[in-house]
């Protein structure tokens, strides 16, 4: 027999509670007024039987009911070769497909149970299905993907994660394109903003290049800085776009404010961020290897002097980068509508453009190419990563759709009708002994 | 013959003079001679034989003249004194279904009532109340009052009360008592016995609830002495033997030491018609 919540069995302890409140309860004699006591012998029988369980029948159904409720809440299952051999000839299918690869439809016909799971990426779509196959119940479970598996749609390191018990289909619905052109973004130059195309044709990537149409307000970054670092800040937007960065949307807009004692403060209007693509640039500024390692070494460089800017406000503020020594160089806010970024580096050090290149790449949206692919994951691949259906596995049999709780809560309610029954009937009998005592006492 | 009524319902009925006519009725028919002896008594009428008539009062001479058969009834005298001693005590509340003490009031007033309505003359003592014995339908009416107020309580000089009662008696007469005898029964005994010595016939009702002879209880239970107060806790299930086997021998004590002494006894329950436990005590006495 297994237990589905064998956690709940501590309650099985709670059987003992009858026979503990029995020998606890200091039950007191009831009073009774008699015309004499010269006829009763004075014994310790009383004494004694108080600390002696009676009513042994009562109070051993009492015990059954609490424990045959906490086993039926511990969920038994007695998986029977019957049982195990009705969860072997069901299945349990969860599909998945792309968004390019269309409909699996008929794959979920005839199944105990199937989900569809589709979207632009397969791998969104493998984690979904081993979520949703790892709450369904017992049966044979499988993972179909239904796809034209364009290379990197899918990994080996994506199905790892799939339970060794639950089979893989990886079935090609259709063969990619030769070729194939997309666009690829808007970068910005020194030049202005320049259009660029892909081209994917097998094995070949070629880059198209245009320039863009004029206009003035591409740059999406104000920097705000002491008027004596004008100079450097120009010099490093300068080098900024020198270097191509990503061109971003024109709602997307931030100010990198670079402190400097009374001259630069911090923003009174800051507040914390919830905007998503705010959030996704903070991210992605943070996530920026060369600012990381730029912010260490203007610490460095200082040797644990106080950075020009002082100390980062907190507050709204969310530290992006941090010194060696943990301080908080980098942070960012919103700030009317705009994201806002603030620094204590001085602008004068090499960490500048870094930092600016990052903030400005955060802004914008890097094109995905995965849609585009025209080269397929090989068939020994795929082949590969399948593998067939397992019987259920005998633990954990999780998810049960049906144990055996109902005959325990039957045997409880049972149990408890006869408890009732034998209540009534001792109380009865209690009455008619005990009708002397009440009206007497 | 109607059934006899059950002692609770007679328990219940307030007009004790009712009660005990309603016992006395139940308890005449059929028992034509008088119980007491004692009385002397002149003729009075003829009345048409009915079956049951002792056939000494059939004239038969009246017979032979009429071929019918009449028998010829008496106006009694009395000539015999009666003393009733009730006892009022604490213990004589028990059960509260039918006390012992209401019983024994049902019984003492229809004894009174039976003993006043052959011309003979009754006293009564009990709790606070004494009334020196008379005859006559208004001082049976006293007696029925001073019962109807009896209340239990306390305990009882059995001996005092004997001794009172059986010294008002001016001749030999009959000495009733009515009681559990659970006070002091040897002080009460000795004077019992003095008063026979003196001539008078002594009548001992005992009067139990039958919850006192079986003591039919399961549970822990805390008994409280009605009268002395004094407590006991005990499982009444584990005492039960030792209290029957104890009851037992006092009542055999009581039973046989009244018959040594020439004591009439009877032992009543309250669960008992008092007619049909009077008959039985009547009955016993004719033989």
């Amino acid at each position: 027999m297994v237990w589905l919540n064998p956690a709940v069995l501590f309650l099985l302890a709670t059987a003992a509670a009858p026979i503990l409140i029995h020998l606890l309860v200091q039950r007191r004699a009831e009073p009774f007024a008699f015309p004499t006591l010269r006829f009763l012998r004075p014994t310790r029988l009383a004494a004694m039987r108080r600390r002696v369980l009676d009513d042994l029948p009562l109070l051993f159904v009492r015990c059954a009911i609490l424990a045959a409720a906490a086993a039926a809440l511990a969920g038994p299952l007695i998986v029977t070769s019957g049982r195990r051999a009705a969860w072997n000839r069901r299945v349990v299918r969860a599909v998945v497909a792309d968004a390019e690869g269309g409909a699996a439809r008929g794959l979920a016909a005839g199944v105990f149970r199937a989900q569809e799971f589709s979207g632009p990426s397969l791998r969104d779509g493998v984690r979904r299905a081993i979520a949703w196959l790892e709450k369904a119940p017992p049966g044979r479970r499988e993972l179909v993907v239904v796809s034209r598996f364009p290379v990197g749609a899918l990994a080996a390191v994506d199905l790892a994660a799939v339970p060794r018990d639950v089979a893989i289909r990886l079935e090609r619905n259709g063969t990619l394109p030769l070729s194939r052109s997309v666009p690829f973004g808007r970068v910005v130059s020194s030049t202005g903003t320049i259009d660029r195309g892909l081209t994917l044709d097998g094995a070949s990537t070629i880059v198209r290049e245009h320039a863009g149409e004029p206009s003035s307000d591409v740059w999406p970054v104000e920097v705000v800085a002491a008027s004596d670092a004008k100079t450097i800040v120009d010099a490093a937007i300068d080098a900024v776009r020198a270097g191509r960065v990503w061109a971003a949307s024109p709602d997307r807009r931030a100010r990198l404010i670079v402190l400097d004692g009374a001259a630069v403060g911090v923003p009174a209007d800051a507040t914390p961020v919830s905007v998503p693509w705010m959030a996704d640039a903070i991210a992605r500024i943070a996530g920026d290897a060369d600012v990381q390692m730029a912010a260490r070494r203007v610490v460095k460089s200082q040797t644990e002097r106080e950075p020009a800017g002082g100390r980062l406000p907190s507050g709204p503020w969310l530290p992006v980068a941090r010194a060696s020594d943990g301080t908080p160089i980098v942070a960012a806010a919103a700030s009317a509508g705009r994201l806002a970024v603030v620094t204590s580096v001085p602008a004068s050090k090499v960490a500048m453009p870094i930092l600016l290149r990052a903030v400005v790449n955060a802004l914008a949206d890097v094109p995905d190419l995965q849609h585009a692919e025209v080269a397929a994951i090989p068939d020994a691949d795929l082949r590969a990563w399948s593998r067939p259906a397992v019987s259920p596995p005998a633990t954990p049999l999780r998810n049960v759709d049906a144990d055996d709780r109902r005959w325990l809560w039957g045997a409880s309610l049972l149990l408890l009708a006869l408890e009732a029954w034998m209540r009534r009937a001792k109380r009865r009998g209690a009455s008619l002994e005990g009708g002397e005592v009440q009206h007497v006492a | 013959m109607t059934p006899p009524l059950p002692p609770d319902v007679l328990a219940r009925i307030a007009d004790l003079e009712l009660v005990a006519r309603i016992v006395v009725d139940g308890l005449v028919s059929g028992l034509h001679r008088s119980p007491f002896h004692g009385y002397s008594a002149e003729f009075s009428q003829y009345r048409h034989y009915l079956p049951g008539d002792d056939l000494k009062y059939v004239d038969w001479k009246l017979v032979a003249r009429t071929d019918r058969v009449y028998t010829k009834q008496f106006r009694e005298t009395t000539n015999m004194s009666a003393a009733i001693v009730l006892d009022a005590s604490a213990s004589m509340a028990f059960p509260a279904a039918v006390p012992k003490l209401r019983y024994g009031v049902i019984v003492a007033a229809a004894l009174a009532h039976l003993i006043v309505g052959q011309g003979d003359s009754v006293g009564f003592s009990g709790g606070p109340s004494f009334i020196p014995h008379r005859a006559g339908r208004a001082h049976l009416r006293r007696v029925l009052s001073a019962l109807s107020a009896l209340e239990s309580g306390g305990t009882w000089n059995g001996a005092a009360s004997v001794r009172r009662a059986a010294d008002r008696l001016s001749r030999r007469g009959l000495l009733i008592v009515i009681s559990d005898f659970y006070d002091d029964e040897e002080g009460m005994l000795g004077e019992l016995r003095r008063a026979a010595r003196t001539g008078h016939e002594i009548v001992l009702f005992q009067i139990l609830s039958r919850d006192e002879l079986e003591l039919p209880y399961q549970h822990d239970l805390e008994f409280t002495d009605l009268e002395t107060g004094a407590r006991l806790a005990m499982n009444a299930g584990a005492a039960r033997r030792g209290y029957k086997e104890a009851v037992a021998a006092f009542l055999e004590g009581m039973r046989g030491r009244s018959l040594a002494e020439g004591f009439q006894y009877s032992l009543v329950l309250t669960d008992t018609p008092p007619d049909r436990a009077l008959r039985q005590f009547l009955l016993a006495r004719r033989r």
